[in-house]
C-alpha cells in the first residue's frame, strides 16, 4: 500500500485508540461499579398469578461512611448515600420485595407527589410495620424512585417516600439504632435497564440542593437492571 | 524593565551577555507564571475574603476562590508571555525601539517565534491554525464520547453527570473553535496580504487576541475537575448560578475569549478599512474580505454583551448579586436575552466567513468571474443586518414576550432571502464554468447541499407552532450541525487546502484531501440526517439515555460520527505529512488573481517589497465557455 495511505490509516488507528483510551478511562471512573443481585425467596401469589419472589435490602445513610465508599467515606465523606451498593439486578416478571433502612433526617419535600407511594403492589408501603399510601410531606428524608423509561419496551415507575428520622434519634457519631424501616413490593416486566434516584433535595448547595450526591451516581442514584432469570 | 536588544556579541573567554527580558518570555514562562499566579491569588483570596455566613447556597467561598485563582492564572499567563511589556513601556514613555519591534515580529527566530508573543500576522495565523486544530481535537474527542454513549439505548456507558459535563464542554469548545476557524488562521495570515498590506493595523493586538484564547482554554478544561458544566453550552441562569464550580471555568473562559474577539474585531476592521492597497476600491476588494469583516463586525457588538452576561453570572455566584435570581429581583429571562443577543449573530460569525471563502474559491476553480459580486455583498450585508434582529426565536417557548414571537418569526424567515442570494452567487458562478475539480471545488457543492438542508430545517424551526413541538429535540441539534458544521466547517476545510500552499510553502496532499473530504461529508450526512428522524420522532436533546424506539437512528448517527472522525484524522495526517514532506508549492499553484498569490513562498516578513497598486478586481478570468 502507498506510504501516505498507510500513514493516514495509522493516524486513524492511533486517533481511534486515543479516543478509546480516554473513553475507557472516563467510563471506568464510576463511583460504584458493584451490583447487588436480588435474593430468591420462593414464589408468591399475585393478581398476575403465581410469580417468583425475590428480596432486596438496602439503606439510606446521612453520610458516606457506610455503603460502597469504604470506611473513610471516599472522595465525599459528608455526602448522603444509599448502601451497601447503588446498582441492583433483579429478575424479569417477578415480585421484588425491597426493604430500606432509613438513618437520615429530613424536612419538607419540594414536590408533594413524591410524598405518596406510587407503582407498588396495592399502591402501599409498610413503614415501621404500618401500611401507608403516603407520608407527611413536611418530614421526608429521601425517596426511592425508579424511573419508568427503560431501554426496553416495559415501563416501570415506582416511587416510595422514606420518612425522616427525628433529630433526637440521630446520634452525633455513628448511626441510629432505630432507623425507619420501609418495605414495599413491585412486579417487574420485561428485561431492561432502569435508573433510580432520590427525589428529596438532599444534595450539597449546588443546583438548589439537587447537586452533589443527588446528581452523582453511586450516592443517591444508580442503576436498576431487570434481567431474564 | 530591561528590554534592550542592542548588545555586544560574546567574546572568547567571556560569558555570553544576558538575554533581555522579552527574549526570555515564551509559552513555558507563561504557563509557569500562570500557575504561580493562580496559587498566589488562591491563597490571597482565602486570606482576605470573609467566610460566607449568609446562608445563601448560590454565593459561595468556593466560587470566589476559583474565580480569583483563574484571574491570577490569567494575569500570570499574560505577564509570562510578554503581553504587558509593550503597554508598560508605553506608559513609561519608553515605547519599543525598532530592534525590539523586529524581535516581536519574530525576525530571524525560526521555529521559536511560534512559541512567543510574536506580532507578525503570518506567525499569528499559523498559531491560530494549530490552536484551532487542537480545539477541534478536544471537541472531537468529546463528540465521540457522546456518540459512543448514545450508540445504544439506555446509555450507562458514561455516568449521567459526566455525560452532561461532556455535552456542555463539547458545545462551547466547538462554538469557539468554529468562530476562530477561518478568521483566525486565514483572516490573520491571508487577509492582510490579500488587501496588499504589510501587516495588521495593530500587530500587538493581533498577538494579544491569540494569546488571550490560549490563556482561556485551561479555564474551560479545568471545569472537568471542578464538577463540570452541567448546563449545556448555553449555561442558562439561574441554573448556572447554582451549578458546581466548573461553571466558574466556563465564565472565565467566555470572559477572556470575548476580550479576544473584541480585540480581533477592532483590529481586522481597522486593517481592512485603512490599509487596503492603493486602487483597491470597495468593489475591487475580494469577497473573502467582506466575509471576514462581516464576521468580526457582527462579533464586535455581540461579544461585549456575552462578556457582560458572564460577568453578571460570576457576580451572582461569587459576590451575592441577584441579576438572574428571581428571589432577589433578578430574572432568568435577562440572561437568556443577553445570551442570545450574542448567540444568534454568532451563528453568522461562524457561517459567513466559510461561505465567503468558498465564494472566493469558486471563480478560481471555475475560471470565470464571481457571478454578481454586488448580489454577494447584498447577501452578506442582509444576513448581517437581520441576524441582530432574530435572537428571541431561541426563546419562543420560554414565555418571554409572547407578543414578539410573530415579529421574530418574520425577521427569522426573512433571513432566508439574503441567504438565497449567496446560493444564487455560488450556483451562478458554477454554471457553465470550466470546472477544475479539486477538494475545494467539491466543497462548494457540499456546502450547497448541507446549507440547503440546514437552511430549510431552520425555516421550520423559525415557525412558532412548529418550534413548540420540535424545540428541545434532536431535530434542533441536527439543524445547527448542518449549518455550523455542514456549511461553516466545510468552508474552513476547503480554505485549509486552498491556502495551505501559501501558509506552509507545500501543497496539501491531493489524495488525502479527497479521502478526508468524502469520509467527512458522507459521515456527516449519515450522522445528521438520522438525527433529524429521531428528533422528529421525539428524542430530546441533552439526555444520556433514551427509549428503545430511537435505537436504530442513534446507531446510524454514531456510525456516521465514526466516519467523520476517520475523515478528520486523515486530514490531520494530511496536514502533518504535507507540511513536513509535501511537494513544494509554486508561488501561485491555483493561478488565482488575488494578491496573496503574487508574493513568494515563504512570504517575506513585510509581505511586499513594494506595495502593490490594484487596477482591477480579482475575478478577471474571462467569460465561461458556453
Amino acid at each position: 500500500m502507498n506510504k501516505r495511505l498507510l500513514g493516514a490509516l495509522g493516524t486513524v488507528i492511533i486517533g481511534a485508540g486515543v479516543i478509546a483510551g480516554i473513553g475507557t478511562y472516563v467510563a471506568s471512573a464510576k463511583n460504584d461499579s458493584r451490583v447487588l443481585a436480588a435474593t430468591p425467596a420462593g414464589t408468591i401469589n399475585t393478581a398476575q398469578g403465581n410469580l417468583p419472589h425475590y428480596t432486596l435490602d438496602m439503606s439510606a445513610y446521612p453520610d458516606s461512611m457506610a455503603g460502597s465508599h469504604g470506611t473513610t467515606g471516599g472522595k465525599h465523606p459528608g455526602w448522603v448515600t444509599y448502601g451497601p451498593v447503588t446498582n441492583f439486578q433483579v429478575p424479569a416478571h417477578s415480585v421484588i420485595t425491597v426493604t430500606i433502612k432509613q438513618y437520615d433526617s429530613g424536612a419538607r419535600i419540594t414536590n408533594d407527589f413524591f410524598a405518596s407511594v406510587h407503582g407498588t403492589i396495592d399502591g402501599t408501603a409498610i413503614i415501621n410495620g404500618k401500611a401507608v399510601k403516603s407520608v407527611d410531606p413536611e418530614a421526608v428524608g429521601h425517596t426511592f424512585t425508579l424511573h419508568g423509561l427503560s431501554d426496553a419496551k416495559s415501563q416501570l415507575f415506582v416511587s416510595v417516600p422514606l420518612p425522616s428520622l427525628p433529630d433526637a434519634l440521630i446520634p452525633s457519631s455513628g448511626y441510629s439504632k432505630t432507623p425507619n424501616t420501609i418495605t414495599f413490593s413491585l412486579i417487574t416486566g420485561d428485561a431492561g435497564k432502569y435508573v433510580w434516584n432520590c427525589e428529596y433535595p438532599c444534595g450539597d448547595g449546588t443546583i438548589a440542593r439537587f447537586g452533589g450526591p443527588m446528581s452523582t451516581q453511586g450516592y443517591m442514584s444508580g442503576n436498576f437492571d431487570v434481567v431474564n432469570a | 524593565m530591561t528590554t534592550m536588544m542592542d548588545r555586544p556579541a560574546a567574546t572568547p573567554g567571556h560569558s555570553a551577555p544576558k538575554k533581555a527580558l522579552i527574549e526570555r518570555l515564551n509559552i513555558f514562562t507563561a504557563f509557569a507564571l500562570g500557575i504561580i499566579g493562580a496559587i498566589v491569588f488562591y491563597y490571597v483570596a482565602k486570606a482576605i475574603l470573609p467566610a460566607n455566613t449568609d446562608g445563601s447556597y448560590i454565593k459561595s467561598n468556593n466560587d470566589q476562590y476559583v474565580i480569583f485563582s483563574m484571574i491570577g492564572w490569567f494575569i500570570g499567563f499574560m505577564t509570562g508571555i510578554g503581553a504587558l511589556i509593550g503597554p508598560f513601556r508605553w506608559l513609561l514613555g519608553k515605547d519599543l525601539n525598532h530592534d525590539e519591534n523586529m524581535f516581536y515580529a519574530g525576525k530571524d527566530q525560526g521555529v521559536k517565534r511560534y512559541f512567543r508573543y510574536t506580532t507578525d500576522h503570518k506567525v499569528v495565523g499559523i498559531q491560530y491554525l494549530v490552536l484551532t486544530m487542537i480545539i477541534f481535537f478536544v471537541g472531537g474527542v468529546l463528540a465521540m464520547l457522546i456518540r459512543t454513549n448514545l450508540g445504544h439505548a439506555g446509555g450507562g456507558w458514561l455516568q449521567p453527570q459526566t455525560y452532561n459535563a461532556i455535552v456542555g464542554t463539547h458545545g462551547i469548545i466547538m462554538i469557539v473553535g468554529t468562530i476562530i476557524m477561518i478568521t483566525g488562521p486565514f483572516g490573520n495570515f491571508i487577509m492582510p496580504i490579500m488587501i496588499g498590506a504589510r501587516d495588521m493595523a495593530f500587530p500587538r493586538l493581533n498577538a494579544l487576541s491569540l494569546w488571550l484564547i490560549i490563556a482561556a482554554v485551561p479555564c474551560i478544561l479545568s471545569s472537568f475537575f471542578l464538577g463540570g458544566i452541567s448546563t449545556g453550552w448555553v449555561a442558562y441562569n439561574p441554573l448556572a448560578s447554582q451549578a458546581p464550580a466548573g461553571m466558574d471555568g466556563y465564565i472565565m473562559f467566555i470572559c477572556i475569549f470575548a476580550l479576544s474577539t473584541m480585540v480581533a474585531g477592532a483590529n481586522i476592521t481597522t486593517t481592512v478599512i485603512k490599509m487596503r492597497a492603493k486602487g483597491m476600491t470597495w468593489n475591487r476588494t475580494p469577497i473573502f474580505i467582506y466575509g471576514v469583516v462581516a464576521s468580526v463586525a457582527l462579533a464586535l457588538p455581540a461579544f461585549p454583551v456575552f462578556f457582560l452576561s458572564q460577568v453578571m453570572s460570576g457576580m451572582d455566584r461569587a459576590a451575592g448579586s441577584t441579576f438572574y435570581n428571581t428571589m432577589g429581583g433578578g430574572s432568568g429571562w435577562l440572561y437568556e436575552n443577553l445570551f442570545w443577543i450574542m448567540g444568534h449573530p454568532e451563528v453568522y460569525v461562524i457561517l459567513i466567513p466559510g461561505v465567503a471563502a468558498l465564494m472566493e474559491m469558486a471563480p478560481v476553480f471555475t475560471r470565470r468571474p464571481l457571478f454578481s459580486f454586488n448580489l454577494a455583498i447584498m447577501g452578506i450585508a442582509g444576513i448581517s443586518g437581520l441576524s441582530i434582529l432574530v435572537w428571541a426565536h431561541h426563546m419562543y417557548t420560554t414565555g418571554w414576550a409572547p407578543l414578539l414571537n410573530g415579529p421574530f418569526m418574520l425577521t427569522t424567515e426573512l433571513i432566508s432571502i439574503p441567504t438565497g442570494l449567496l446560493f444564487l452567487v455560488l450556483i451562478g458562478t458554477l454554471w457553465r464554468g470550466r470546472l477544475w475539480m479539486t477538494m475545494p471545488t467539491a466543497s462548494i457543492y457540499a456546502l450547497l447541499w448541507n446549507f440547503m438542508i440546514g437552511g430549510i430545517t431552520g425555516i421550520y424551526l423559525s415557525d412558532v407552532p412548529v418550534d413548540g413541538a420540535l424545540h428541545g429535540s434532536m431535530y434542533v441539534t441536527a439543524h445547527f450541525h448542518y449549518t455550523l458544521m455542514g456549511a461553516g466547517l466545510t468552508g474552513a476545510l476547503a480554505s485549509l487546502v486552498y491556502w495551505f500552499p501559501k501558509m506552509t510553502g507545500r501543497m496539501f496532499d491531493k489524495t488525502l484531501s479527497w479521502i478526508g473530504f468524502w469520509f467527512v461529508q458522507i459521515g456527516f450526512n449519515i450522522a445528521f440526517i438520522s438525527m433529524f428522524f429521531v428528533g422528529l420522532a421525539g428524542q430530546p436533546r441533552r439526555v444520556e439515555a433514551y427509549a428503545a424506539m430511537f435505537s436504530r437512528g442513534n446507531m446510524i448517527t454514531t456510525g456516521g460520527a465514526y466516519l467523520i472522525m476517520a475523515g478528520m484524522l486523515v486530514l490531520l495526517y494530511g496536514v502533518i505529512s504535507s507540511w513536513t514532506g509535501g511537494v513544494k508549492a509554486p508561488m501561485n499553484p491555483w493561478f488565482a488573481k488575488t494578491l496573496e498569490w503574487s508574493v513568494p513562498n515563504p512570504v517575506p516578513l513585510e509581505n511586499f517589497d513594494v506595495l502593490p497598486v490594484v487596477t482591477s478586481d480579482a475575478y478577471g478570468y474571462g467569460k465561461a465557455q458556453s
